[in-house]
């Protein structure tokens, strides 16, 4: 599905991807970590071409996106949706006009736009949203309705760039389910970057351990789902002075 | 109505029509051409979906060396240029040539900074859906940034009723050529403060709505 030979990247100086191979199956939840600076964004990133390779060659649903000219690469990003860290979200469209853009973009026909982007933000649990604007929506929320506008297009991959870290845990696997329903309902492949071990254990059925620009490792694993988050505050305090309190005296 | 704004109705009306046709004209390039290249000049910045080093330092130059001219002697030394467009360089015709000239270079660079508030993952996200560049500009970019375009307008109309005060230079008239001829010097100071109390009115008028249309299309 997702095939990355030999691509690097370069920042002025600094490279960020040092001739990475990378072959990503139809269906699969593709988890990529590291720490900070390893390159997983800027690998994401180059699947959809947000980032030109140096060198090498990137290819998606059998099209080889770096042979491409402008026009056929537009028309090829229309299959590969994206999600981001922050929503990334149009805060002057209502929720409906956020998802039914995509639908505009890619010339889907007027008439069945409507139930479309019904049908996505009912996926997503949001058909009660349409009128509201991202600024009255929490951060899952948004997210959800940038899952529905990813989705909207019937895409055949879905990127995700942090699409929880800037969420608590609670909402975290909130987002987490409804990607999981997406992979096993359309059987869409989903990349996940993350650094946080949680999601990615939770999720994946194969991860990509990324470290200076290069592929460190690349293991199959079984997704166990993070169970029972408690986000009480009774929970908070007993974490807090489990140890012991200081005496303020 | 005081005596002396009864005396001087007709002349009043006219100064106050002229003011008009030169500030409308002027507000329409701002619109037909200060958008565009205020646009551009964002687009073609580094890093942005159009990065183009040569044509951001042609329009970049083009804007500060028009914003530099003290409008004076902008006024004058376009006399050639309105001449070649208008057929004249005297009237009100002739003052909108100028007028137009500093609109789209004041304007332009008020789009510019409205467009650099859009946080640059909305343009991403729309780069990431296939957007074209007129896609990017019409459906995200315009959208995202509209309150801020409009702000910026508003500030630029009023900088075109203080420009347009001095076209008296080249015969454009308009409200601050009647309160100079009129009130300064034929000593009606009285006349002088109307007109001041006029243009006070309009520049609050216009203010206000801008200030009510922009805060009504923010969503943020």
């Amino acid at each position: 599905m997702i095939n990355l030979h030999n691509v690097s990247k370069n920042f002025s100086q600094y490279q960020a991807i040092k001739s990475i191979s990378l072959s990503i199956k139809k269906g699969e939840i593709h988890g990529i970590i590291g720490a900070s600076g390893a390159g997983k964004s800027t690998l994401l990133r180059l699947m959809n071409l947000l980032e030109i390779p140096d060198d090498g060659e990137v290819e998606v649903n059998g099209q080889k996106l770096t042979s491409l000219s402008t026009k056929e690469l537009r028309q090829a990003r229309k299959s590969i949706g994206m999600i981001f860290q922050h929503f990334n979200l149009v805060a002057n469209k209502t929720v409906y006009d956020n998802v039914v853009v995509s639908l505009e973009l890619a010339k889907f026909p007027k008439k069945v736009r409507r139930s479309r982007v019904m049908e996505c933000l009912r996926f997503v649990g949001l058909e009660s949203f349409i009128e509201k604007y991202p600024a009255q929506l929490s951060g899952g929320q948004k997210q959800r309705v940038a899952i529905a506008r990813a989705l909207a297009n019937n895409p055949q991959v879905l990127l995700c760039d942090e699409p929880t870290s800037s969420l608590d845990p609670n909402t975290t696997a909130e987002i987490l389910d409804v990607l999981e329903n997406i992979s096993r309902s359309f059987g869409v492949t989903i990349i996940i970057v993350s650094h946080e071990m949680e999601v990615i254990k939770s999720i994946c059925n194969r991860v990509t351990v990324m470290a200076d620009g290069e592929i460190y490792d690349t293991i199959l694993i079984e997704p166990k789902r993070i169970q029972n988050i408690d986000n009480s505050p009774k929970y908070f305090v007993e974490q807090l002075t489990k140890d012991g309190v200081l005496d303020d005296a | 109505m005081p005596e002396i704004l009864v005396q001087y109705e007709a002349e009043i009306w006219i100064s106050i029509g002229e003011t008009f046709t030169m500030v409308g004209v002027a507000i329409l390039a701002a619109i037909l051409l200060g958008l565009p290249v205020g646009t551009l000049l964002f687009l073609c910045r580094k890093g942005q979906i159009l990065e183009n080093r040569f044509v951001f330092s042609i329009l970049n130059l083009f804007v500060n060396v028009i914003r530099s001219f003290p409008f004076l002697l902008l006024v004058v030394f376009l006399i050639p240029f309105t001449r070649l467009i208008i057929g004249t360089a005297i009237g009100t015709a002739a003052a909108t040539v100028p007028l137009s000239i500093i609109a789209i270079a004041h304007y332009s660079r008020l789009v510019e900074q409205s467009l650099l508030d859009v946080p640059k993952g909305v343009l991403e996200a729309a780069v990431s859906m296939g957007a074209s560049v007129k896609e990017v500009i019409l459906k995200f970019l315009y959208v995202e940034a509209r309150s801020g375009l409009i702000l910026g307008l508003t500030t630029s109309i009023i900088s075109f009723i203080s420009y347009s005060t001095i076209m008296g230079v080249v015969g454009g008239g308009g409200i601050g050529d009647f309160a100079i001829r009129y009130g300064y010097q034929q000593f009606k100071t009285d006349l002088m403060i109307y007109m001041i109390i006029i243009m006070v009115i309009l520049v609050q008028l216009i203010q206000f709505i801008g200030t009510t249309v922009s805060r009504i299309s923010d969503k943020r």
